[in-house]
């Protein structure tokens, strides 16, 4: 009997590669849709309900693996990945096929007998594995602030945050100071706090934040506070009392 | 008085020990001025010395400015042989109040000796501290001069070990394996191509100079092998003028903006977008600029361990003249530019 299956890669070749190879070695599937990325997966599937999804994992927009999750055990899954090799180690546990790009006809071939055998069977759900994929893929990675945006004349120039060796409120205004730069944002303080990564930007006075990767040496001040000299800077920065503890030996 | 005790810093049993050595000293040697027993005047000058000491390590701890550190230091020895000869008196048991009548001639060569053996030490612990300062410049100096070296070697190694992405062959290798039978003509265009981009960026062909020219045309190479693989999705356009192409620029640097701008910009952007490189020389800086219409940056995603890498190796080679800034495109996506001092 005939089977349908939808074909989702980026690259437009690498779909008509795919298209014609299956066409010669398995004649009776039907590729009855073709997809840029993973976006639209539920569209897809209520009008053609397709036996099998071939996906490429790296695609922009929706990729691979969001795919295979939405498509939540309604259709069988194969990836299509050209270099991947935490996919290809979690794959080796057998859980569905995948096919590394580039592929001859023998190994396609081999994908297609697996898949005819499997086809009559309820399509496994994957969510597992996809979940153990996307974290070995490290598609979620902590979720800090990354870049700053500030106008520099007409420009928005765009910094990243490692490149910051400390945030200082000045009145209206929040001081963002680099090796060579130094511009003025208007988000406050209390709030780049909030986005900051925690382990990198430390508080260590009411008005400012420090990198704690450009710190040259901390030096015990008057008044129980204590004095910040930077690398790569000359100005030197006040830990007030309440941040000190901060810096205390280990 | 935790406060307080960083004033004392310094103070040490070492510190304590000289001064009742060089009071001993001192004693000795003016014994002959003075009709007082040894005993008498050795009391004296350790009055005198321990209150200088004490004064002189709390002038150069105390944070202060008025005078200069040094000249605190004089004025609490200053003070330290009056303020200890009349403590003196008090420990020895006299009438202090004699002490500015009869007496006055002994009390006054007593604080004169106390002041002027006071500044000789002054001067020369002054001396010793800057002796000490100037060996932790030097370390200091010599110190960073090794960071240097070492980012320079880390730089290079970086370099040698910017790897050509498993990923991006074998996609490329798959499209050629697909144009071989449908379009043999674009194959052999995608082949060259990456041929053209293997031999600039694998570390064992790369040739040790390189000018804004030969990184360009890598940079072509690596973008007609991008524009084949999305389709109508890239485009772009590389507008160097002629007489930059020849200036030294270094290497592997611009095909990692480009390779951004792609990666970063154009891709994750499901529509067209393009990809302009530019170079234009200012006041002896060359400036390459990387221009995309893609997606710009989200906040909260990091440009990747490649715009570090730039920003290391520019530091290593150039120092502070050199820089990598990204900005906003209008109307959208992100311009990265490179600016090296300009040299042919």
């Amino acid at each position: 009997m005939g089977f349908t299956a939808v074909i989702a890669d980026d690259e437009p070749l690498l779909r008509a590669n795919l298209r014609t190879r299956l066409a010669k070695l398995w004649p009776e599937l039907a590729i009855v849709h073709e997809m840029e990325n993973g976006r639209g997966v539920d569209e897809v599937i209520a009008e053609h309900d397709p036996d099998l999804f071939f996906l490429d994992i790296h695609m922009p927009g929706v990729n691979g693996l969001e795919a295979a999750r939405a498509i939540a055990g309604r259709s069988h899954v194969v990836f299509v990945t050209a270099y991947d090799k935490y996919a290809v180690e979690a794959f080796e546990r057998g859980a569905v096929d995948y096919v590394l790009k580039p592929f001859n006809d023998e190994r396609l071939n081999l994908t297609c007998e697996r898949l005819r055998e499997r086809l009559e069977g309820r399509p496994p759900s994957m969510d597992a594995l996809v979940e153990q994929l996307a974290g070995r893929l490290g598609v979620k990675a902590a979720e800090h602030l990354r870049w700053i945006r500030a106008s520099v004349g007409s420009n928005v120039r765009l910094i990243p945050v490692e490149e910051v060796l400390f945030f200082q409120s000045d009145e209206k205004y929040t001081r963002v100071v680099t090796c060579d730069s130094e511009v003025l944002i208007r988000k406050p303080i209390k709030e780049l706090l909030d986005e900051l990564d925690p382990a990198k930007f430390w508080q260590i006075h009411r008005a400012t934040i420090v990198n704690v990767d450009h710190i040259a040496s901390v030096k015990r001040g008057i008044k129980d506070q204590a004095e910040i000299a930077l690398r790569d800077h000359r100005e030197t920065l006040v830990v007030s009392r309440a941040f000190t503890h901060l810096f205390k030996q280990m | 008085m935790k406060t307080y005790l960083h004033l004392l810093e310094g103070l040490t049993v070492k510190r304590v020990l000289w001064v009742t050595v060089i009071c001993a000293a001192a004693t000795a040697t003016v014994i002959w001025l003075f009709l007082n027993t040894y005993l008498d005047l050795f009391v004296t000058a350790l009055c005198v010395g321990y209150t200088s000491m004490l004064l002189f390590t709390v002038a150069g701890n105390v944070r202060q400015s008025y005078m200069p550190r040094e000249a605190a230091q004089v004025l609490a020895v200053i003070v330290g042989s009056v303020v200890g000869t009349i403590f003196a008196g008090f420990v020895k048991g006299r009438d202090v109040s004699q002490m500015f009548t009869e007496r006055l001639a002994g009390v006054a060569i007593s604080m004169g000796l106390g002041i002027g053996f006071g500044c000789i030490i002054v001067a020369a612990m002054i001396l010793r501290e800057k002796h000490a300062r100037d060996q932790a410049r030097i370390a200091k100096a010599e110190s960073e001069r090794h960071q240097l070296e070492k980012n320079v070697l880390e730089a290079q190694l970086q370099l040698m070990q910017a790897q050509v992405e498993p990923h991006f062959l074998f996609n490329t290798l798959a499209n050629v394996q697909h144009l071989v039978e449908t379009d043999a003509k674009s194959a052999t265009n995608v082949l060259e191509s990456l041929i053209q981009y293997l031999r600039a960026a694998l570390p064992q062909m790369r040739e040790g100079a390189t000018n804004l020219g030969r990184e360009a045309d890598m940079a072509r190479a690596f973008l007609e092998i991008h524009r084949v693989r999305m389709g109508s999705r890239l485009d772009f356009a590389i507008e160097i003028p002629e007489d930059l192409k020849c200036r030294a620029f270094p290497p592997m640097m611009l095909i990692s903006l480009v390779e951004n701008a792609i990666k970063h910009g154009v891709d994750p952007c499901c529509e067209k977008g393009v990809v302009t490189i530019s170079a234009a020389e200012n006041d002896g800086k060359l400036r390459v600029s990387v221009a995309d219409t893609g997606e710009g940056v989200k906040p909260k995603e990091g440009g990747g361990v490649g715009l570090t890498n730039i920003r290391e190796r520019l530091k290593a080679l150039y120092g502070s003249s050199a820089r990598l800034v990204m900005e906003e495109n209008a109307p959208r996506g992100v311009v990265a530019s490179i600016e090296v001092p300009a040299t042919s």
